[in-house]
């Protein structure tokens, strides 16, 4: 047991968060990005590629890092903290795994190969674990395949170059490829309370697709935990940050002739979020980790309690915002940024009380099967 | 990044794991239910702790003179976890083992540590720990109790009090004013005392579930040999938080604790119906269990980074403070979901019992407010009033 940075994830943070502070401020990159539906620019895009943060989870022999989610954990956690709105997590993330944990072929490589250079942006759905079937279908007709539905939500379409499509073919459920620029492609923004987070409606018309490979229960199940895993490094990022600020705020706003940080009901406020953020880690590293290293129970069972702590680690962005009092309410102020991003967390493929229960029928089954199978006579 | 144990760490649960299953038995655990207060009880508790103690069991971590097995941190983190979830009952001398017994071994001479330590892990001496005064609490370092030299000895005058297992104790780790005129934490000083020496007087203290587990102790003029000192005259403050600083394995308690607690509670809720329906198919139910669930694993991935990054040479105090406060909460909440769905007369009373004991979590030890303030100031840097 060794849970301490290495001195590359140490550099890798530290490369990713100068670049941040430089180049994509929250004031310079974020807030101007906050009504564009691509939450990002060429530039800004290719100086993330060029850092080789894009390509850290593609194999080595596709160009990457062959790095693992521990690392995307680290450049996550930073880009979380930034509040950065571009599509990383979609592509060099939730694409990238969907191409490595589903076992494709043909232009696989070619994509895995774009994605770490970044001349590629590609984004995968629908994902919501509870969906019996993926809403949509492929049809072949020779070697030409299109796909007819519609995904409810899939992150980032905007800036996409390509949809990962998780849809129902004779073989069960297949992984296509889509151009976002077909015409039978309709990429509708959708309401989301994080202005940081880009979500969109995607109606595929009879949209020409490529089949990439089956998509086995199992490999979806990975591809939704890594997700889950990701949302949740990005969550924690944010929450440390936001509690950074405020302890900050409280050692200097001085109120009845002492910093308001003096006072313990502020002081102890300032704890409980350091609390809940420590809480978090430990659960967000472990997932991290269990993601390449654990069993596939491990692995779940891991990425559902991080899932599950979503509700309480928004807690994080309310206290802040009542520490900064009036400050905390204004527009102008970055701490409902925060508390945004932190909230669309929690809201992320259904809200923390399904997570929270199946937690708890999961510890009821570990330790009483008979017990958990009456539940369902 | 690896939150995996290395094969010689596992080989080590697994000895440990077949010593217990061969060894405990359901009358010690059964006695472990019933706590200390009960004589029987405790009386089996201390057997157990003999046997422990002569197969080199009690004290995993101590040096091998001492009756330890030199024990690594991760040994002495499994050694937490197997011991918690075989059952077995806590130690009888818990405060001796884990808050006296680090003190003796960095401040004691060489004759304390043999007089004392392994006599203390068989419980033949059983010890207690005065600190808390009846106008010292949190603000320990204005404890009163006063020794004053006189030849050889200490004379002793003051009141110690919530002093656990007082009135059974053999031996006392007390902390005196020895320099009146010092700065409060600069004129305090440790002793190991002697309970059966003229003058000392224990009443035992009811707690608020009938129980008698702690004692205030009286010091009438004792004379206490000049060789009970532990560590520098004047030095005590020093004792006492270095002692508290040494926590690290110690952490692993914690979590294997609540976690226990928790499977507890779902094993009594099985056999349960509530309104005519299963206990275990409400959906709020499940909800509740599994929010703790996951404050019970990210307790344990919390003491497991602290015990890490001791081992990487950081400060294990701070991050001992933040464990300690999760699990006094986390402990109480177990126990407010158990009572709340058992009532009184659940699992023969069991919950209603934790339900009142919990209160203890916050308080004893360090309450959470005064780990609060530790965490404000330590970690988070915030100014004081
Ligand atoms: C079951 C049990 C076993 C114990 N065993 C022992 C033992 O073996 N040996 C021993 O020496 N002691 C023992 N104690 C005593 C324990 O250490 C003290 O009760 C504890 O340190 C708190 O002190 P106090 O009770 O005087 O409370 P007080 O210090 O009077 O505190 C009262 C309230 O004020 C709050 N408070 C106090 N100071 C501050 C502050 N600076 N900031 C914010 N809030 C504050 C506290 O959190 C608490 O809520 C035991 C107590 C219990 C309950």
């Amino acid at each position: 047991m060794n849970l301490e940075p290495t001195e590359e994830q140490l550099s890798l943070r530290a490369t990713v968060r100068r670049f941040l502070q430089e180049k994509a401020s929250v004031a310079d990159h974020v807030r101007p990005l906050l009504d564009d539906p691509t939450g990002m620019t060429d530039a800004g895009w290719l100086a993330l590629a060029e850092l080789g943060t894009t390509g850290l989870l593609v194999p080595a022999d596709h160009g990457g890092a062959g790095m693992t989610m521990v690392e995307a954990g680290v450049v996550l956690d930073e880009l979380g903290a930034g509040l950065h709105p571009g599509p990383w997590l979609s592509s060099a993330v939730a694409a990238t795994r969907a191409l490595t944990r589903v076992p494709t072929a043909g232009e696989t490589g070619k994509l895995l190969a774009g994605i770490a250079d970044g001349s590629t942006i590609a984004t995968v759905g629908p994902l919501e674990p509870a969906a019996p079937r993926p809403a949509a279908t492929a049809t072949a007709d020779g070697d030409a395949v299109t796909l007819r539905g519609e995904i409810a939500q899939i992150a980032d379409a905007a800036a996409a170059d390509v949809l990962l499509v998780l849809a129902s073919d004779d073989d069960g459920t297949g992984l296509y490829a889509v151009d976002t620029s077909s015409p039978y492609v309709a990429v509708t923004p959708r309401r989301s309370i994080d202005q940081t987070r880009k979500v969109f409606r995607v109606t595929l018309h009879d949209a020409p697709a490529r089949r990439l490979g089956p998509a086995p229960a199992e490999a979806i199940q990975a591809l939704v935990d890594d997700v889950l895993v990701a949302s949740a490094a990005d969550a924690l990022g944010a929450a440390r940050a936001l509690l950074d600020l405020t302890v900050a705020h409280a050692k200097v706003r001085r109120q009845f002739g002492q910093p308001v940080g003096a006072f313990q009901a502020v002081a102890h406020l300032c704890v409980d979020m350091y609390e809940t953020v420590e809480l978090a880690r430990g659960g967000v590293l472990h997932a991290l980790w269990a993601a390449d290293a654990a069993t596939p129970a491990q692995r779940h069972r891991a990425a559902l309690r991080a899932k599950a702590f979503a509700g309480r680690l928004a807690t994080v962005g309310d206290t802040a915002i009542q520490v900064f009092g009036g400050l905390g309410y204004t527009w102008e102020h970055d701490s409902h940024l925060y508390l945004k991003r932190l909230l669309s967390w929690s809201a992320l493929l259904g809200g923390p009380d399904s997570y929270l229960r199946e937690v708890g029928s999961q510890l009821v089954h570990e330790l009483n099967p008979q017990g958990a199978d009456h539940e369902h006579q | 990044m690896d939150f995996s144990f290395p094969p010689e760490v596992e080989r080590f649960r697994t000895e440990l794991r077949g010593w217990l299953t061969a060894n405990l038995t359901d009358d010690t655990i059964h006695a472990a239910r019933r706590g200390t207060a009960d004589p029987h009880a405790f009386e089996t508790v201390r057997v157990w702790n003999r046997a422990l103690a002569d197969a080199g069991w009690a004290t995993v971590a101590w040096p091998p003179q001492y009756g330890g097995r030199g024990a690594t941190a991760l040994e002495q983190l499994v050694y937490a976890e197997e011991t918690i979830r075989a059952r077995a009952p806590l130690p009888v001398n818990v405060i001796g083992l884990n808050n006296i017994a680090p003190a003796i071994m960095q401040y004691g001479t060489e004759s304390q540590k043999h007089a004392l330590l392994p006599r203390m892990a068989r419980a033949d001496d059983i010890w207690c720990q005065g600190m808390s005064e009846p106008e010292a609490g949190s603000d320990l370092a204005s404890l009163r109790t006063r020794a004053v030299r006189d030849g050889d000895s200490f004379v002793v005058t003051g009141q110690k009090t919530w002093t656990s297992l007082g009135h059974h104790a053999d031996w006392c780790q007390l902390y005196v004013r020895t320099d009146p005129d010092a700065p409060k934490h600069r004129g305090i000083s440790c002793l190991v005392v002697r309970m059966d020496l003229p003058g000392i007087e224990a009443r035992p203290l009811v707690a608020l579930n009938g129980d008698a587990d702690f004692a205030e102790v009286f010091f009438d003029e004792v004379r206490v040999p000049a060789d009970a000192l532990l560590g520098p005259l004047n030095g005590g403050w020093q004792v006492a938080t270095t002692t508290l600083s040494h926590e690290r394995a110690g952490a692993a308690r914690l979590y294997a604790e609540q976690r226990l607690r928790l499977e507890e509670l779902v094993t009594d809720l099985a056999k349960t119906e509530v309104d005519g329906r299963h206990a275990l198919d409400d959906p709020v139910t499940l909800r509740r269990l599994g929010e703790l669930a996951v404050r019970v694993d990210y307790l344990e991935l919390l003491c497991k980074r602290s015990i890490s990054a001791s081992l990487a040479g950081a400060d294990g105090f701070a991050s001992a403070s933040l464990a300690k406060t999760v699990w006094g909460e986390l402990g109480q909440d177990i126990a407010a979901l158990g009572f709340d769905l058992l009532g009184a007369d659940g699992a023969d009373g069991r919950w209603a019992q934790f339900r009142l004991t919990s209160r203890a979590l916050t308080i004893a030890g360090g309450t959470t407010q005064v780990n609060k303030n530790i965490t404000a100031g330590r970690v988070l840097g915030l100014p004081r009033r």
